[in-house]
């Protein structure tokens, strides 16, 4: 019996879709547009989310080591940093090295670069370049290597130093930031999506009202009548999400080199990300308009259904 | 059949129907007539639960419906043939699907449905149009339809109000002669009508309403309004 209404339903719901042919197109391109919204947002997001991401990866401090700090300390503290969990790596750059990295930060300062070639030795220490997981990390551990334990072979006392944690501290609140606008942008956009597509679904029963109360007066259940506006919906929802994939690749390809120039070293490859990850987008996109186009489609027939 | 006791209608504070109460036996045919507005057609949503009465009761084929609730609803219009001045059928369905659709709707099976829609539009002479839609059928075809659907679950009892209201004379005629066969072969037939030939015509049990009550009640009655 189940089986049998449910095969019926269909039956209808498909009958339905094709007689009433512009319905069907016009409700299917509202759907499309109102899941291409969301998925536009989806991917602006992704790419913000990326750019921050890529920015908190390359975000380093560089720890100057003391005068006094042996090398047999120096590998043993590299060492036991390597182990905590919240550093990604810690390396240990010799004074050599840091001058380079001084001359290559300021190659365009003459008065410096003379200073220095004016000096016989390296004025500098070695130091350690130290890099996190999480950037959210880095004050705590900060604060944790200034501890006087660290003071004989850390050159923390110096004002490099905290102008490099402020600039981490505010690299994490805008990359917050970020993520909340864009999360507030993407719940309003799907809020007008809903509303869109639950109007549309609305008017489409509402189209079909006097066929409810026929069908309510020959004998029909509730759920008999109801069922094939479900399918129907649930159809809508799958032809559209398929239609935006189909747009979604070709218009991909045409914007890549777009977003490629304006965000240089920071940039997403859209088709790769979507594709790598394009059953979980799938459903997820035929999920959200099947939970809207439904509910939407329940509460539309309630309506006419006097429950 | 039906048995109704005292039964008011009443629509906030306009009295629709008031104290009526009438006995129809099985296999008789019943006309129901009266002025535009005097409350036939809210009787006849009482007797198929499309509105509750505001007092009394109302026994159909011994099932007490006064207070049926809503999911019980279905089962009863199933036994209940009704058709109306507007035919109501589904715009989008063909002929065929649309009596197939009262027997798909309570999961009879498919085999069921492949024998007896195709006799059913026999019966009423649309054997010949089961692929139209109704917008390509007449008023008298779009009737017969709508009492094709009416007898598919081979009610006990058939309903219909003004059936011939938007029809011509012939197909009137047409429509009336098959009401008359359906009661021949054993179904209570209860209409609802104001046309004066078609009722004096059929010289069976009459029922006159007005104002919501019964004025007249004659076993070979004639239209005295
Ligand atoms: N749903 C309703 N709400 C309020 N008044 C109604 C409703 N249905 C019918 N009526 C009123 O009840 C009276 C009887 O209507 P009806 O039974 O349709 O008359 P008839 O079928 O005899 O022409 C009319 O005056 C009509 O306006
Ligand atoms: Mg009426």
């Amino acid at each position: 019996m189940f089986f049998l209404d449910l095969f019926r339903s269909f039956k209808f719901a498909l009958q339905s879709l094709w007689r009433n042919f512009w319905l069907t197109i016009v409700t299917v391109i509202i759907v499309t547009l109102a899941m291409a919204s969301v998925s536009f947002l989806l991917i602006f997001n992704l790419v913000a989310n990326n750019v921050v991401d890529t920015v908190k990866a390359k975000s380093e401090i560089y720890i100057d080591l003391t005068e006094d700090a042996k090398q047999a300390q120096v590998e043993f503290l590299v060492a036991e940093l390597n182990k905590l969990e919240d550093i990604r790596e810690v390396i240990y750059i010799t004074p050599s090295e840091t001058l380079d990295r001084f001359k290559e930060e300021h190659k365009n300062d003459e008065v410096i670069i003379a200073s220095l070639e004016s000096l016989s030795a390296n004025p500098f220490t070695g130091s350690l370049k130290l890099s996190v997981n999480d950037i959210s990390k880095f004050d705590a551990l900060l604060t944790e290597l200034s501890r006087d334990e660290y003071g004989q072979i850390l050159e923390i006392n110096n004002s490099e130093f905290y102008e490099a944690k402020d600039l981490l501290n505010v690299i994490s609140d805008y990359s917050k930031k970020i993520e909340k606008l864009g999360f507030g942008i993407s719940l309003f956009f799907v809020l007008i999506s809903i509303i869109v597509v639950f109007n549309t679904i609305q008017m489409g029963i509402y189209s079909h009202r006097e066929e409810i109360g026929i069908m309510k007066l020959v004998g029909a259940s509730n759920w008999f009548v109801r069922s094939p506006f479900i399918i129907e919906s649930i159809l809508y929802s799958i032809i559209s999400v398929v239609v935006m994939i189909l747009i979604f690749y070709p218009l991909a390809v045409y914007v890549q080199p777009h977003i490629d120039n304006f965000l240089g070293e920071y940039t997403l490859d859209l088709v790769a990300s979507v594709s790598s990850n394009f059953l979980w987008v799938f459903g997820l996109e035929i999920g959200i308009a099947i939970l809207i186009t439904v509910l939407s489609s329940l509460f539309a027939t309630r309506r006419y259904l006097d429950e | 059949m039906i048995t109704i006791k005292g039964i008011t209608k009443k629509y906030g504070n306009y009295t629709a129907l008031d104290d009526i109460s009438l006995h129809i036996a099985s296999g008789e045919f019943v006309s129901l007539v009266g002025q535009s507005g005097t409350g036939k057609t809210t009787l006849v949503k009482l007797i198929i639960a499309e509105e509750r009465p505001s007092k009394g009761e109302i026994i159909i084929g011994g099932w007490d419906i006064t207070a049926i609730k809503s999911y019980e609803v279905p089962y009863l219009r199933r036994q209940i043939g009704v058709i109306f001045q507007d035919f109501k059928l589904l715009p989008k369905k063909t002929v065929y699907e649309n009596v197939a659709f009262a027997l798909e709707s309570c999961g009879v099976a498919a085999a069921t449905i492949l024998k007896v829609v195709p006799q059913v539009l026999k019966i009423v002479g649309l054997d010949n149009k089961i692929d139209h839609y109704p917008w390509q059928l007449s008023g008298g075809e779009k009737q017969r339809v709508a009492i094709a659907r009416a007898l598919v679950h081979k009610p006990k009892l058939l309903i219909a109000d003004e059936p011939t209201g938007n029809l011509d004379s012939i197909n009137t005629k047409e429509i009336i002669d098959l009401l008359i066969k359906i009661n021949e072969i054993g179904t209570t037939v209860l209409l609802v009508s104001h046309n004066r030939d078609v009722v004096n015509g059929l010289r069976r049990r009459v029922i006159t309403v007005e104002e919501g009550k019964i004025i007249s009640d004659q076993v070979k009655g004639r239209y005295v309004l």
